[in-house]
C-alpha cells in the first residue's frame, strides 16, 4: 500500500501480524507481567486482565511444522490444531515460550485430545465448554469453570482479584472491544478503507492487548482509517465485490484464500470468524454485581459450530450482511473441522434463501496445494457476481 | 469482424479454437505435457487471431507469456455450451482433474456452479488410472464396462484407494468388465451428487474429456431422466467459450 499510512505505524507495519503480538507479548515480559497461554476466542481474557496476566494465542497458521506434528498426530486432523501442536513439538513457537501457563478451552475433540499429549510441558487447566449454550445449566456450568479458571490462576501466579478489580478489567476490555470495531467497520463503507490484512494486524494485536496503551494505539489507528476516508482513499478497486468471510479461524497459510480474492478482485469487507470480528462484537455487561457470571454470559454467546444448534451463528451474519453489504458469503472450513464443515449446509441455505446472495464452501488447510483449485473456483465466484 | 482464438490450458489436453465472422476456422487439440506454454506455441505456429482469450489451470501462466485474457472454465464453459445448446440449462464439465456442475442462464452466463476440491478423485485422471490397473487400453476400458451384466460396487473415490480395492477385487476373481462398470457408475453417482447442488432438472450438456465416454455418457442419461446434449467435440466447448468472449468483448 503506497502512500497510505499504515494503521498502526511502528516497526511491524507490512510484517506478518504475529510478530507485531509477539513483540508485545515480549515487552510485557519484559515489564514483569506473566503470560498464559490460550488456544480460542472462549478464553476470558478479561479474567486474565484483572489478575494482571497477559494471554498469548497459541493456535498457529504455519504449514511449516505440520510434518512434525503428523508423526503424532493424525494427517486427517485440522491442520490449526496439527500446526500448533507442530511448534510445540519442535519447540520452535515463541508464544508457548512465552507462556507459563497455558488455558485450554474444550472446543473441539481433537484440540481435547491434544492437550493431553502437552499437558506435562506446562501448567495446563481444561476449561470444559458446554455445547449446549442456551440451555439455562450451561450459563451456571461456564460460571463454574471460569470460577475454576479463577482458582488455577491465583494459585499458579500467587496473585488475586476481586469483584472491583474484574469489573475494571471488563470496563477497559469492553473500551477495546468498541476500538476494534470501530476500526474494522471502515470496511462497511461503500469504498472501504482497508482490507483483509490490516484487519488480521487489528486482531492479532487486540486479542493479547491490554490497557491503556492498547486502548491509545486503536484511538490512533481509528484517526488514521477516517483520515484515509477524509483523503477518498479506497482499499482495492472502487466497486469491487464485497466478500463476507465466515466460519473457521483463518490466517497465515490458510490466508491463501483472502489473497486469491483480492487478486480475482474481490474486496473482503468483514472477517466472521474468531480470527475477525467474532471475540470482539459484544460487550459485558458492566456493574452487575456478578462479573464472572457476566463474563461467562457474554462468552456463551460466541457462535462458534462446535455449539448446537448454533442457530445464533446465522442472525450475526444476518446482522453482519445488513452492516458490510457482502455480495457473496464465502464459508471457509479448515479441513477434518467437522463442526463448521457439516454446519455450512445450513449456512449456505440461509445465505441462499434468506439473503440471495452467492455462497461458496472452501474446504482447505495450510498447504498451498489446492490454489490452482481455489483459484478458479474464487475467480468463478467473482465472474458470476459481475455477470 | 475480426479472428478471435481461445484456449483451453487443461491438466490432460490444451485445445485450441479460432473463429472468424462466426465460423470456427481452426480446431485442435494435443495432450498436455510437463511444458504447456512450449505446447501452446507449437499449437499457435501459423495460426493468425486478432484476440486471445485462455483458460485453463494454465491460463495465468500462459496470460504471462503472451498477452491476453484470462477467464475461468466455469465461465468458459457457460459461454460455449449456451451457443452450442441455447436449449442447455445446466453444464456438466468433467475433465482432467476437475469436476464442474453449472447452471447458466441463456446469454451464457453463470448463474450456480459446484465444483470439486483439491482432490482429482471422480474425474478424468481417475478412469484413466483405473483403466490402467485392469489392463485396458482407455478406448476400450468404456466399451468393455457397457457389455458386463452386473457392476462390482466400487466404494473408494480416491485414486490411490480405488486402485487398491481394484486390485483387490481381481484378486478375489471378479471379472474385470464388472469392476469397469462398477467404476464408471461411482463416477456417475459422483458427478449427480454435485449435480444436485446446483440443479438436475433442467437440459444438461455434458462436456470435457470425460463425455468421450460413451458409458459414462449412457449411465448419466439413464440416472437423470433428462435431456442430456453431448456436442461433436466436448473437449473444446471451452476453448469455443473463450474465443465467443473474445470476439464479444
Amino acid at each position: 500500500m503506497k502512500s497510505v499510512e499504515p494503521i498502526f505505524n511502528d516497526g511491524f507495519a507490512g510484517q506478518p501480524p504475529a510478530k507485531r503480538a509477539l513483540g508485545y507479548i515480549e515487552d510485557q515480559k519484559k515489564n514483569g507481567k506473566h503470560v498464559v497461554g490460550i488456544y480460542c476466542g472462549y478464553a476470558p481474557v478479561e479474567l486474565m486482565i484483572a489478575l494482571d496476566l497477559t494471554p498469548a494465542v497459541l493456535c498457529a497458521f504455519s504449514n511449516a511444522t505440520i510434518e512434525t506434528a503428523e508423526a503424532t498426530l493424525p494427517a486427517n486432523l485440522c491442520p490449526l490444531i496439527k500446526s500448533s501442536y507442530g511448534f510445540i513439538e519442535k519447540d520452535a513457537c515463541p508464544f508457548y515460550w512465552a507462556a507459563e501457563a497455558v488455558i485450554a478451552e474444550t472446543t473441539c475433540d481433537g484440540k481435547k485430545k491434544m492437550f493431553e499429549l502437552i499437558a506435562s510441558r506446562k501448567p495446563l487447566h481444561v476449561m470444559d465448554l458446554p455445547q449446549l449454550c442456551d440451555e439455562p445449566e450451561a450459563l451456571d456450568n461456564w460460571t463454574t469453570m471460569i470460577k475454576k479458571l479463577k482458582g488455577f490462576l491465583e494459585k499458579t501466579f500467587e496473585v488475586q482479584a476481586d469483584d472491583e478489580a474484574i469489573e475494571q478489567a471488563i470496563r477497559e476490555n469492553n473500551q477495546k472491544n468498541r476500538l476494534v470495531m470501530e476500526m474494522l467497520d471502515h470496511s462497511a463503507l461503500e469504498n472501504p478503507v482497508l482490507g483483509w490484512a490490516e484487519m488480521l494486524d487489528i486482531v492479532f494485536y487486540a486479542t493479547p492487548g491490554r490497557g491503556k496503551l492498547i486502548n491509545d494505539t486503536l484511538e490512533k489507528g481509528v484517526k488514521v482509517l477516517q483520515a484515509r476516508v477524509q483523503n477518498g482513499y479506497v482499499h482495492g478497486r472502487k466497486g469491487a465485490p464485497r466478500i463476507l468471510i465466515t466460519g473457521c479461524p483463518t490466517a497465515g497459510d490458510a490466508a491463501k484464500v483472502f489473497k486469491i480474492i483480492e487478486e480475482a478482485g474481490g474486496v473482503i469487507v468483514a472477517l466472521d470468524s474468531c480470527t475477525g470480528m467474532k471475540p470482539f462484537s459484544e460487550m459485558i455487561a458492566e456493574n452487575t454485581g456478578d462479573p464472572l457470571r457476566a463474563i461467562a454470559q457474554r462468552y456463551l454467546k460466541i457462535p462458534c459450530a462446535c455449539m448446537t444448534p448454533n442457530t445464533r451463528r446465522l442472525f450475526e451474519l444476518d446482522r453482519m450482511i445488513a452492516k458490510y453489504r457482502p455480495d457473496a458469503v464465502i464459508d471457509i472450513v479448515l479441513q477434518a473441522c467437522h463442526g463448521y464443515h457439516v454446519e455450512s449446509f445450513k449456512v449456505g441455505k440461509h445465505i441462499g434463501e434468506r439473503h440471495h446472495l452467492p455462497f461458496l464452501k472452501i474446504v482447505t488447510d495450510y498447504s498451498p496445494g489446492d490454489i490452482g483449485q481455489l483459484t478458479t473456483r474464487i475467480e468463478g465466484l467473482i465472474e458470476s457476481i459481475e455477470r | 469482424m475480426s479472428r478471435s482464438a481461445g484456449i483451453d490450458i487443461g491438466s490432460r489436453t490444451i485445445k485450441l479454437i479460432v473463429i472468424d465472422n462466426g465460423e470456427v476456422v481452426v480446431r485442435k487439440k494435443r495432450p498436455s505435457t510437463y511444458n504447456p506454454m512450449g505446447l501452446c506455441d507449437y499449437l499457435l505456429e501459423g495460426v493468425s487471431y486478432d484476440t486471445i482469450v485462455a483458460t485453463g489451470y494454465g491460463r495465468h501462466l500462459f496470460k504471462n507469456y503472451r498477452k491476453g485474457e484470462v477467464i475461468t472454465e466455469l465461465k468458459a464453459f457457460a459461454v460455449g455450451a449456451a451457443h452450442i445448446a441455447p436449449s442447455c440449462g445446466t453444464v456438466l464439465d468433467i475433465g482432467g482433474q476437475d469436476t464442474k456442475a453449472i447452471t447458466i442462464d441463456p446469454k451464457g452466463g453463470v448463474e450456480r456452479f459446484e465444483m470439486n476440491d483439491k482432490c482429482a478423485a471422480g474425474t478424468g485422471r481417475f478412469l484413466e488410472i483405473m483403466a490402467a490397473a485392469l489392463g485396458f487400453r482407455y478406448e476400450e476400458f468404456a466399451q468393455e464396462a457397457r457389455l458386463a451384466s452386473r457392476a462390482e460396487p466400487i466404494n473408494n473415490m480416491c485414486t490411490v484407494f480405488a486402485e487398491s480395492e481394484v486390485i483387490s477385487l481381481v484378486t478375489q476373481g471378479v471379472p474385470r468388465s464388472e469392476i469397469a462398470l462398477g467404476i464408471h457408475k461411482s463416477i456417475v453417482s459422483r458427478a449427480i451428487n454435485i449435480l444436485k447442488r446446483v440443479s438436475t432438472g433442467r437440459t444438461l450438456m455434458f462436456a470435457g474429456g470425460v463425455a468421450l465416454n460413451s458409458c459414462v455418457a449412457g449411465l448419466l442419461r439413464e440416472e437423470l431422466g433428462v435431456e442430456v446434449i453431448i456436442p461433436d467435440d466436448p473437449q473444446l466447448v471451452g476453448a469455443l467459450g473463450c474465443a465467443l468472449h473474445g470476439q464479444r468483448s
